[in-house]
């Protein structure tokens, strides 16, 4: 059986297919989609393409909210200075993601609508606190990031609903430290093994005032970490703190996860890289973006 | 049964083009297959490797990602389009002359990425070029020789 | 190096460059047959089972089917093998691996074929399987094939090992593993073929040696050669997984019984599961050295996993055991080297047959030697080298061309440089930088067996020349290399020659593109040849311009006399006027390099006529607190006798690196779960270190214009020396490979290496 392929004009349109009919699939940038349907995971009976749809594709504030459509593509998240001074966390992810082929084409509703572990948008918007803006035949609701996955590739999106775009708290001023990282098998065209996503910011006196942390592709949904952030508030860090709240991060993703065979890795390299990440918050007076 | 296939329309190597085809199938299929173009080539068929590179609307892509009526209204340089009035564009007489050619199969591609880049930035830099060719995976060459190419041809063309 | 070369040194453009870069259809998927048919195979998905039933009904009332074969429809001989013949082109009554071929469809189309295949219904009754060598060699373990699971053994023995040991300041033992690899070229097999005219099946395919081919199809199908006609489509890499028949076979078997155009691409998939890898190989090293750090004495137990199928395993087993030495020399040495068989899919041919594993080994015995004996790495390297005169571990003595003492000296003042300042200056707390070095040896061509090559020059009647060699050009530039040769025998420029390649129908045998023979022994071949022409060229030209012929040279496509302008003549017309005598200027080069069998208690003889050498130098950078390993530099020296093309030398050294780098750090095959390119990382341009290649030309007397080979060299010391250099940053090796994010962690935790700097 054959395919068919729509492209509606506009959004409205698009939420008209989407309730007239129960075989739609959403379609984006394809590099999921296509990945799926070669290894038969998938048989895509309509071929729904919201990539061109104007209202999702725009990257905007209003409100002192960043506002960044769902088909927003990672390489427009790179390219954009919106982005790099609002949520220079996303940038980094963005840097890191796929190859630049990859990059060209896959969106970031793709991304967080696929649920895979190990999607790299995601850490950096759970620190972003950052909520999904989903359209539904009734009208809108919103759904927090860390909702959107049931468990490992599973959206829990109903059928009919289709992601707009994503509404994220900017980076707040004076952040000591916003960072991406991510640990994959090669430099680029690397599946995550682990990544992380913070935003620090000490006061005066060298204190943490402000802390977001999320990991990803370490437990079957990316997390924000609070243990960690709650251990860190209030605190100075030095480098044997710093090392204490590594700790904590994988004891935290143990927690969640079990002793898998993966983690006689994952553990260690989780509070390694977690204190590589916060070194340079023991330069004082260094700022560092990603 | 309906059996569908979808009318795409897009400007291909410098023509206009139309062709019908399945809407489930890869560009690269399209292109293959049915517009026998057969410089873009397959060697995974899953993003992997970058041998079926190609220029969408200025932007390097993988064929083999894209469902085929994803291009209709695009503009798509292939690998056969790309050539200058006295026979071999700038990047690929770089890549003659500095080698970057082994056994050839993954050159198409890198060259398309090549293209890319250079269009959107004529002074990129040699970390941005080996970004850019990192979704292009080569087993001949350890990309020296391609790496240099691309730099020949980029200062080819600024300094100029 | 004075000469007066014109041709052979410089760095022409390479032949089929420009074609690849313009995207021509030159590869097999690329050709475009009228109406071909589509094969596709089925493939057992069972270790090890014997087959009860086929039933291709199903498959053939599919619609686009047009025939399914088994076994039964084979006309010749169902057995392939370029050593051992074992492996049968479709299932004969028993599957040994998951990969095996059990049938064959032929279809109208991809999704018709892909469904005919699902369709087939086989009845099977599984049997045990064993997957690893010692599984397969215990008492009672199910035997693969009739002769049981041992293939084959390689013994090297010379001198009294039990005595010397007794005599060593330090003995080193370790055991060093390494995983199956994957050849990842870029190209997926493919290959086409049609019926020509004349009755002959014509079969493009992507491959290393279209003549073997020829003797494996005319084989299955039962005819005689000239029957069948193998023609090499441009290969996308090869490596050595396109010595096996992949496709040839199927394409053949196809053609003789339907009479009409097929094509068999594989996917990328198809390729993974069913194409030789290289052998895992555990390597048990016992060497000992004086207290001057001289090597005395070193046991050697090597055990290549084979899987189900011989392909070109026993020569891995016997090339392992033959270079475990390294290029050193020591005098006592006891070396068994195993091939056994497990229901794996089949190992075979890679870049280096056996020699980048044993390496890994060598070179990591010698460090710990080293540091055991508080002797520089480099230091007992040198020590050790061999040299004109020294006497391998086969009885062989080096009369010439021995670079490896060259190669040290190249890498020195690198070195020096990177142990005295680099290593001390980490980019960060947490990272720790290393130096390694890594060494090898490499005999060129088969091991201790004839491996002849033939090669064809010819001028036509207007005096253009035409080389014909059946030397297939995988990507590594032999038809540019083999171009230059004669040109420069000849006098003509490059671009004068035209070339015939890889073409059965057309072209003698110059064996397989493998064991970095072809410069060597088919440029001997084309040397030869391309001289008889000169020759009988200068003979005419004497006799036409009365003088003597030594004062006569060859030079754009004239002979003219070396001292005064007395006159010239073109090839033309002598080209002309020795056609008009009946005289033909069609001449044959052939060259087999001198060896001798080894003895198989002993392991004595003459295996290769020449070897050639490297040293590699790794400067690596670990994340003491991620496992994370940059590359930063490598610098490669390689004696390679004389580079005919030194870019291309510099161009096959930066891809070994790539794979060398690929081996230490991040590939690994596990059959069963690595599925495809999304499970099996190869290094992509980010991944790459700067590359330092250097040049050493120690001339080869045999050689063409002295050269050697650097094909598979250029590879195998890139791992060894990134091992190393990982071991010196962090002070305990890592000797099973590859070295993953997980393994260098690990180590860094072992070491203490991990954690704060200054709590
Ligand atoms: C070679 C390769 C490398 C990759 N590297 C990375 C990497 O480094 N990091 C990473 O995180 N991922 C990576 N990916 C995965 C993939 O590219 C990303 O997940 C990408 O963001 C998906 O976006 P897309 O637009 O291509 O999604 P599509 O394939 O179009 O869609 C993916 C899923 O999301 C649904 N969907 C899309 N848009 C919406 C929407 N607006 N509303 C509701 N549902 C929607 C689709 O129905 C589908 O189920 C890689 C993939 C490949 C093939
Ligand atoms: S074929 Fe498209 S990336 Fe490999
Ligand atoms: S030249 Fe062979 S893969 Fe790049």
């Amino acid at each position: 059986m054959s395919t068919e392929y729509i492209r509606p004009q506009g959004l409205d349109e698009a939420l008209g297919l989407l309730q007239e009919r129960q075989d739609v699939t959403i379609l984006a940038g394809g590099t999921d989609l296509m990945v799926d349907r070669r290894s038969e995971k998938i048989r895509p009976r309509c071929l729904l393409d919201v990539s061109r749809l104007p209202e999702l594709r725009r990257i905007r504030t209003r409100d002192g909210v960043l506002e960044i459509g769902a088909a927003v593509t990672i390489s427009e998240l790179l390219a954009s200075g919106t982005i790099a001074r609002m949520a220079p966390v996303l940038a980094g992810c963005a840097r890191r993601f796929g190859s630049r082929q990859i990059r060209n084409v896959a969106t970031i509703g793709g991304n967080v609508a696929h649920c895979a572990p190990c999607g790299d948008t995601i850490a950096p918007l759970l620190v972003h606190e950052a909520q999904a803006v989903v359209a539904a035949p009734g009208g809108t609701r919103t759904v927090d990031i860390g909702e959107m996955a049931g468990g490992p590739y599973q959206c829990i999106l109903a059928p009919g609903e289709l992601i707009r775009c994503f509404r994220l708290k900017p980076c707040p001023a004076g952040v000591d430290l916003a960072d991406f990282q991510k640990i994959g098998r090669r430099r680029e065209l690397a599946i995550s093994r682990i990544s992380m996503a913070a935003m620090v910011r000490l006061d005066d006196d060298g204190g943490v005032d402000f802390m977001r942390f999320a990991v990803g592709a370490c437990t079957p949904t990316p997390h924000r970490f609070r243990e960690v952030e709650d251990f860190l508030l209030g605190r100075r860090p030095d480098e044997g703190l710093l090392w204490q709240a590594g700790r904590l991060a994988a004891d935290t993703m143990i927690a969640i996860t079990g002793t898998r065979p993966s983690a006689a890795y994952k553990q260690p390299a989780v509070q390694g890289l977690f204190l590589r990440m916060m070194s340079p918050l023991l330069q004082p007076g260094r700022k560092s973006h990603a | 049964m309906k059996n569908h296939t979808v009318t795409i329309r897009f400007t291909l190597n410098g023509e206009p083009t139309t062709v019908e085809a399945a809407a489930d199938v890869s560009v690269l299929h399209l292109l293959r297959e049915h517009l026998g173009l057969k410089g873009t080539k397959e060697g995974c068929g899953m993003g992997e490797c970058g041998a079926c590179t190609i220029v969408v609307d200025g932007r390097a892509v993988n064929a083999c990602l894209m469902f085929a009526p994803q291009l209709d209204g695009r503009e798509v340089l292939t690998v056969e389009g790309l050539r200058a009035e006295d026979g071999l564009h700038p990047l690929q007489q770089a890549f003659v002359d500095h080698h970057g050619v082994q056994c050839g199969f993954c050159t198409p591609g890198a060259l398309m990425s090549a293209y890319a880049l250079l269009q959107e930035n004529p002074r990129a830099g040699r970390e941005e070029i080996v970004t850019a060719i990192s979704g292009n995976l080569c087993r001949c060459t350890g990309y020296r020789n391609m790496v240099a190419a691309i730099e020949a041809a980029r200062d080819r063309r600024t300094d100029k | 190096m004075p000469d007066n070369c014109r041709t052979v040194g410089k760095n022409i453009a390479r032949i089929g460059a420009v074609e690849r870069l313009q995207g021509r259809p030159v590869f097999s998927a690329d050709l475009s047959l009228d109406d071909a048919l589509v094969l596709k195979v089925l493939r057992s998905g069972r270790a090890h089972a014997v087959v009860k039933d086929i039933d291709v009904g199903p498959a053939l009332a599919v619609d686009g089917v047009v025939r399914v074969f088994t076994e039964a429809d084979i006309p010749g001989e169902n057995r392939m093998g370029i050593i051992n013949r074992d492996q049968p082109l479709l299932a004969d009554g028993r599957v040994r691996s998951s990969a095996d071929p059990v049938a064959l469809v032929a279809a109208r189309s991809e999704e018709a074929a892909e469904r005919a295949v699902a369709a087939i219904q086989v009845t099977y009754e599984d049997l045990p399987a064993v997957f690893t060598p010692d599984e397969a060699l215990a008492p009672g373990a199910p035997a693969i094939h009739p002769d049981g699971n041992l293939l084959f053994a390689r013994r090297i023995r010379r001198g009294d090992v039990e005595a010397a040991f007794s005599r060593c300041a330090v003995v080193v033992e370790r055991t060093y593993r390494t995983p199956f690899i994957e050849h990842a070229y870029l190209e997926p097999d493919a290959g086409a073929g049609f019926v020509d005219d004349d009755g002959t099946l014509v079969i493009y395919a992507s491959t290393q040696n279209p003549h073997y081919d020829l003797t494996e199809v005319t084989r299955l199908l039962g005819v005689e050669k000239w029957r069948v006609r193998i023609i090499q489509a441009a290969t996308g890499g090869g490596f050595g997984s396109k010595l096996d028949l992949n496709v040839q076979g199927f394409i053949g078997l196809a053609l003789y019984h339907l009479r009409q155009p097929v094509r068999m691409v594989y996917s990328r998939e198809e390729a993974f599961l069913a194409t030789a890898k290289r052998h895992p190989l555990e390597m048990h090293f016992t060497t000992g050295a004086d207290e001057k750090g001289r090597l005395l004495a070193t046991r050697v137990l090597i055990t290549c996993n084979t899987g189900a199928y011989g392909s070109y395993g026993i020569a891995v087993t016997s090339r392992s055991a033959v270079h475990a030495t390294g290029p050193y020399k020591i005098e006592n040495v006891e070396i068994e080297s195993r091939c056994v068989y497990t229901n794996h899919p089949f190992c075979g041919a890679m870049r280096g047959f056996g020699t980048p594993q044993a390496a890994i080994a060598h070179e990591g015995q010698m460090d710990l030697l080293a540091q055991r004996l508080g002797i520089d790495p480099l230091e007992i390297r040198r020590i050790n080298a061999l040299r004109t005169g020294s006497v391998t571990a086969t009885g062989q003595k080096l009369s010439a061309s021995v670079g490896i003492g060259e190669c040290l000296q190249a890498l020195t003042p690198h070195y020096d440089q990177a142990r005295r300042q680099w290593r001390q200056e980490p980019s960060s707390p947490y990272i720790r930088r290393g130096v390694g070095i890594g060494c090898m040896w490499y005999g060129i061509g088969n091991t201790g067996t004839k491996n002849p090559a033939t090669a064809r020059v010819a001028m036509d009647r207007e005096g253009r020349v035409t080389l014909f060699t059946g030397c297939a050009d995988i990507g590594q530039g032999s038809s540019t290399v083999l171009t230059q040769i004669c040109a420069e025998v000849l006098g003509l420029a490059p671009g004068d020659i035209r070339l015939v390649v890889a073409d059965t129908g057309l072209t003698p045998n110059a064996g397989a593109t493998s064991a970095s023979r072809q410069t060597y022994i088919s440029g001997n071949a084309v040397q030869t040849a391309a001289a008889k022409l000169a020759a009988a060229l200068l003979e005419a030209a004497a006799d036409q311009l009365q003088v003597p012929r030594a004062s006569l040279a060859l030079s754009n496509g004239e002979v003219i006399t070396g001292a005064e302008k007395t006159g010239c003549v073109s090839f033309a017309r002598l080209a002309q006027m020795l056609h008009d005598q009946g005289v033909s200027l069609e001449f044959e080069g052939f060259f087999d390099p001198p060896t001798t069998a080894l003895d198989p208690a002993t392991g004595q003889g003459v295996p290769y006529a020449t070897y050639a050498f490297a040293g590699q130098l790794a400067l690596v950078e670990v994340d003491t607190l991620t496992g994370e390993v940059r590359v930063a530099r490598i610098v490669a020296a390689h004696d390679v006798g004389r580079a005919i093309h030194p870019e291309n030398v510099r161009g096959q050294i930066c891809g070994g690196v790539a794979m060398g780098l690929g081996f230490a750090l991040m590939e690994q095959f596990v059959p069963g779960s690595t599925l495809s390119l999304k499970d099996y990382h190869i290094p992509t341009c980010a991944d790459m270190p700067e590359i330092v290649p250097i040049i050493v030309e120690s001339e080869e007397p045999s050689g063409p214009f002295g050269a050697k080979g650097v094909g598979e060299p250029a590879l195998i010391p890139t791992a060894p020396a990134i091992l190393n250099a990982l071991a010196d940053a962090l002070g305990k090796r890592i000797d099973t490979l590859p070295a993953s994010l997980e393994s260098v962690l690990e180590t860094s935790i072992a070491t203490g290496h991990f954690g704060p700097r200054e709590v």
